[in-house]
């Protein structure tokens, strides 16, 4: 008898999806100042330029769309690398992976070079990130135990930390200590349009090539040689999950700030809905993170705390504790 | 009114009890700034780095004759200084050390209104034993702060610091708006639960200017970015932005008119234009 | 579909596995791989499923080389069952065999009619049908081990390469296990599998192939592979050799040099 509830998947999508759209809806009502959202949305269609549509256009909008986007890529890249590493405790912050590309933003930021062009920062983003995922494969190679795993994304992260104090400690900027602290928390507080825009092709192109790899994963959890005999080159795989995690996850760091957590709570919390298939809970990991991110953001922002939470803070508070339950678990079953 | 007070005390014990100080060490920029522009150059040892700073100085010349330090106990010591003058906010193992070794240490406060001005001028001139001086540089200050005709009209503005960061009242910054002849949208307690202020907040409190913090050869920093932001451009009202270097407005000194002047002067070239 | 290996050779590690391995999987025949531990068995097997480049030497597949052929392509024509297989998160069982399915799955297709059917035939051949709904974490080892023999044969494969499918198994489901596979044979498809059971080697196969050393000591039928001399030769060991039901039966007895008295 199998135990556990599992709908069919158009369900599980579809609810999904409806609920990813009814927290943007929550999330562009919900601000900082007293707001008629209905008087904003029809001035906004309506081409009326009143400060109430400036504000749902130009502030909220990018908020909400951001949060779901970058929500969709921490989802999505965690259930991959849990996928092709093979262990559930792989996700970009934990493996070093957030730590890496906000290194790479926070150096092309603070020479300068993120005014030469407009995809520098992103571009810092990513490359930090890729270098990650290249230096983690290389430590952790295929289906390593879970110690090596996490201890190599601990030497990543601490890694990443250490430069990028440096390049705070070589910035000509006096503020720069402050303002990475705070930026590296996480946060989506006052972008713009403009952000969005910057991010979503980049990570557009990392969703594809994570979505790409679903059957493979499938054919992976036999093991390395049943899926290269059921027809799966492994080293394209390989190169193309980490090259979509590098794309996707270097964009969204370079936007907001190092969100950690999601990428693992997510596809935890999902992966008994799609019957434990990890081709299948990539995009539904992905709308369960858009969701997180959005609910989580929606905390930030009625939570009568001031100065806001930062919300890496808030992903944090909520996903250190399953981490630890996860691993108690784990030790349990003597992993 | 306690400023008053202290400065008096320090007046009538430290003039019969020490001579003028020889041998003075300055560990924080705004005693380094009081010290350059009261003290003898010959009793001055060493004034913090800062001072050398041009961006951040207002005394940057002056400090460029005289040694440096970088706040460091065991540079202090080596001084063997008379005289220490240290921040609210310096290093507290630092000033701790240098007390317990039995140095005389005096920390001062930032200034929160123009008679806070006035009196730290007073009682650092008395630490120095510069009386005359120090009444001239007030003097100085009351000169150019009579120079600077306020604003006809109350515009409304905000400071925005780096990080959406305002200032509310009681502040310096608060003070100079003041005096200025404009009303600092920070004070107002609408706005008192964000000392980080969002856009949305900044751009519903539909300030006619706001005022941030420029230097000279502006760096990357992600503060600014937030300046960038598209809203600010498509505002359906008139906002301006006022570049002040916020050393103007940091410590006391007659700087501090000169912030009060640009502010004023700004503010009427606003009503004036179209 | 047949298997031509020509003079192969793998190193791993710097040590020689395989040195100057010939030899032809046809269809319709059981081809046992069997030889002592670290003769290289396990490494042939892989060599000939393509996932092991050999460092000298072919290997054919219908004349083509891995290459000419593809991956795909052979994956719907050869199906492996890995020595000790596992599935790393606990799928249910049908969901499991499905995996079978992967190289016939068009890009964005759903499971077809097809597909079922072979699970379900798969399924029903190794009787495994119980296990459909039940999650793999919750079976036994056994259990386990006849659920990824279900998942290879439902790739229907021309060729079925199995290490050591019926290690783990109790006497009714190895018997079951090799008549599964002759069966296999029976209907056209080429079988090898490389066994440590001597008796099974001999019962169920049409041909052996013995290794030693990575060398291919002997090829050709029971009999002749499984005389006193290679036996001496590459497992040490002296056999009893009987006759059941007119069929040979290789016993292994003794140890080579070992004191009985």
């Amino acid at each position: 008898m199998s135990r556990g509830f599992e709908p069919p998947l158009p369900l599980v999508i579809g609810g999904l999806s409806g609920l990813v759209l009814l927290l943007m809806a929550a999330s562009a009502a919900v601000g900082y100042a007293p707001f008629d959202v209905g008087a904003a949305a029809s001035d906004l269609l309506a081409g009326r330029e009143t400060l109430p549509a400036l504000i749902l256009a130009d502030l909220r909008l990018p908020r909400a769309l951001l949060g779901a986007m970058t929500g969709f890529t921490l989802g999505l890249a965690g259930a991959a690398l849990q996928g092709l590493l093979r262990n559930p405790l792989a996700e970009p912050g934990v493996i070093g992976i957030s730590g890496a590309a906000a290194l790479g933003a926070v150096t092309v930021f603070y020479s300068g070079l993120a005014g030469a062009f407009t995809l520098a920062l992103p571009l810092g983003g990513i490359t930090g990130a890729f270098l990650a995922t290249l230096l983690l494969y290389a430590l952790v190679g295929r289906g390593a135990g879970t110690t090596t795993l996490i201890l190599a994304g601990v030497a990543i992260s601490a890694f990443s930390g250490a430069l990028t104090a440096l390049a705070l400690n070589l910035s000509p900027n006096p503020y720069a200590v402050v303002e990475i602290t705070f930026w590296l928390l996480g946060s989506l507080t006052d972008r713009s349009t403009e952000h969005v825009l910057l991010a979503l092709p980049l990570m557009a192109a990392g969703w594809l090539l994570l979505l790409s790899g679903a059957r493979a994963l499938d054919g992976l959890s036999l093991g390395d040689d049943t899926a290269a005999s059921l027809g799966f080159d492994l080293k394209r795989l390989r190169l193309m999950l980490i090259g979509g995690t590098a794309l996707s996850v270097g964009a969204a760091v370079a936007v907001t700030g190092a969100i950690g957590f999601i990428g693992l709570v997510v596809p935890h919390v999902l992966r008994p809905l799609v019957g434990h298939r990890p081709g299948r809970l990539l995009f539904v990991s992905g709308l369960g993170g858009a969701a997180l991110l959005l609910a989580a953001d929606l905390g930030v922002r009625l939570i009568g705390i001031r100065p806001e939470l930062k919300l890496g803070v808030v992903t944090a508070l909520i996903g250190a504790p399953f981490l630890f339950s996860l691993i108690y678990r784990l030790r349990r079953e003597g992993a | 009114m306690a400023r008053w007070l202290v400065a008096a005390i320090l007046l009538l014990t430290a003039a019969p009890a020490l001579a003028a100080p020889q041998r003075v060490v300055s560990m924080n920029l705004c005693a380094d700034e009081l010290v350059l522009q009261l003290a003898e150059r010959d009793h001055i040892r060493s004034v913090s780095y800062l001072a050398r700073d041009p961006a951040g100085s207002n005394v940057a010349a002056l400090a460029a004759t005289v040694p440096v330090n970088h706040g460091l106990a065991e540079e202090i010591l080596a001084a063997d200084p008379d005289l220490v003058l240290a921040g609210r906010y310096t290093s507290q193992a630092t000033v701790a050390l240098l007390k317990q070794v039995g140095l005389r240490v005096v920390e001062l406060d930032s200034p929160a209104t123009l008679d806070a001005v006035r009196a730290q001028i007073r009682a650092v001139a008395g630490l120095l034993g510069e009386v005359a001086k120090g009444e001239a540089l007030v003097a100085d200050f009351d000169a150019r702060l009579a120079a600077a005709v306020p604003a006809p009209h109350p515009l409304k503005g905000l400071v925005l610091r780096p990080n959406g960061y305002t200032v509310g009242q009681g502040s310096l910054v608060d003070s100079v708006m003041t005096r200025a002849g404009l009303v600092n949208l920070g004070a107002d307690p609408a706005l008192a639960p964000y000392r980080e202020l969002p856009l949305e907040a900044l751009v519903l409190a539909k300030p006619d200017f706001i005022i941030l913090d420029e230097e000279e050869s502006p760096r990357p920093a992600l503060a600014y970015d937030v300046l960038r932001h598209p809203v600010l451009r498509h505002l359906p009202y008139r906002m301006q932005a006022i570049g002040l270097p916020s050393r103007l407005w940091t410590c006391a000194g007659p700087a501090v008119a000169d912030a009060v002047a640009a502010l004023a002067t700004a503010a009427r070239a606003m009503e004036a234009a179209p | 579909m047949r298997i031509e290996a020509q003079g192969i050779a793998v190193t791993m590690g710097g040590e020689a596995i395989l040195q100057e391995v010939s030899l032809t999987c046809r269809p319709g025949e059981v081809l046992g791989l069997i030889g002592p531990n670290g003769a290289g068995k396990t490494t042939l097997l892989r060599s000939l499923a393509g996932l092991v480049a050999p460092d000298r030497g072919t290997v054919a597949y219908d004349g083509m080389s891995l290459g000419q052929i593809g991956r795909p392509r052979l994956a719907r024509r050869l199906a492996y069952l890995a020595q000790e297989a596992d599935a790393y998160w606990p799928i249910r069982g049908d969901r499991l065999v499905m995996l079978g399915r992967l190289p016939h799955r068009r890009p964005l297709a759903g499971e077809s009619a097809a597909d079922r059917a072979a699970v379900a035939a798969a399924l029903a051949a190794t009787e495994t049908t119980a296990l459909a709904g039940r999650r793999f974490d919750t079976l036994s080892g056994g259990e386990r081990t006849r659920l990824l023999l279900a998942r290879a044969l439902a790739v229907e494969a021309e060729m079925l390469l199995a290490d050591e499918p019926v290690a783990a198994l109790d006497p009714y489901h190895q018997l079951h296990t090799m008549e599964l596979l002759q069966a296999a044979a029976l209907r056209g498809a080429g079988v090898v599998v490389v066994l440590h059971d001597l008796t099974l080697a001999a019962r169920y196969c049409d041909r052996l192939v013995l290794l030693h050393e990575g060398r291919v000591l002997a090829d050709g039928p029971a009999a002749a592979v499984l005389n006193d001399e290679n036996l001496a030769r590459a497992y040490h060991i002296e056999a009893r050799h009987l006759s059941v039901d007119g069929l040979p039966v290789t016993l292994p007895w003794s140890r080579i040099g070992a004191d009985y008295s």
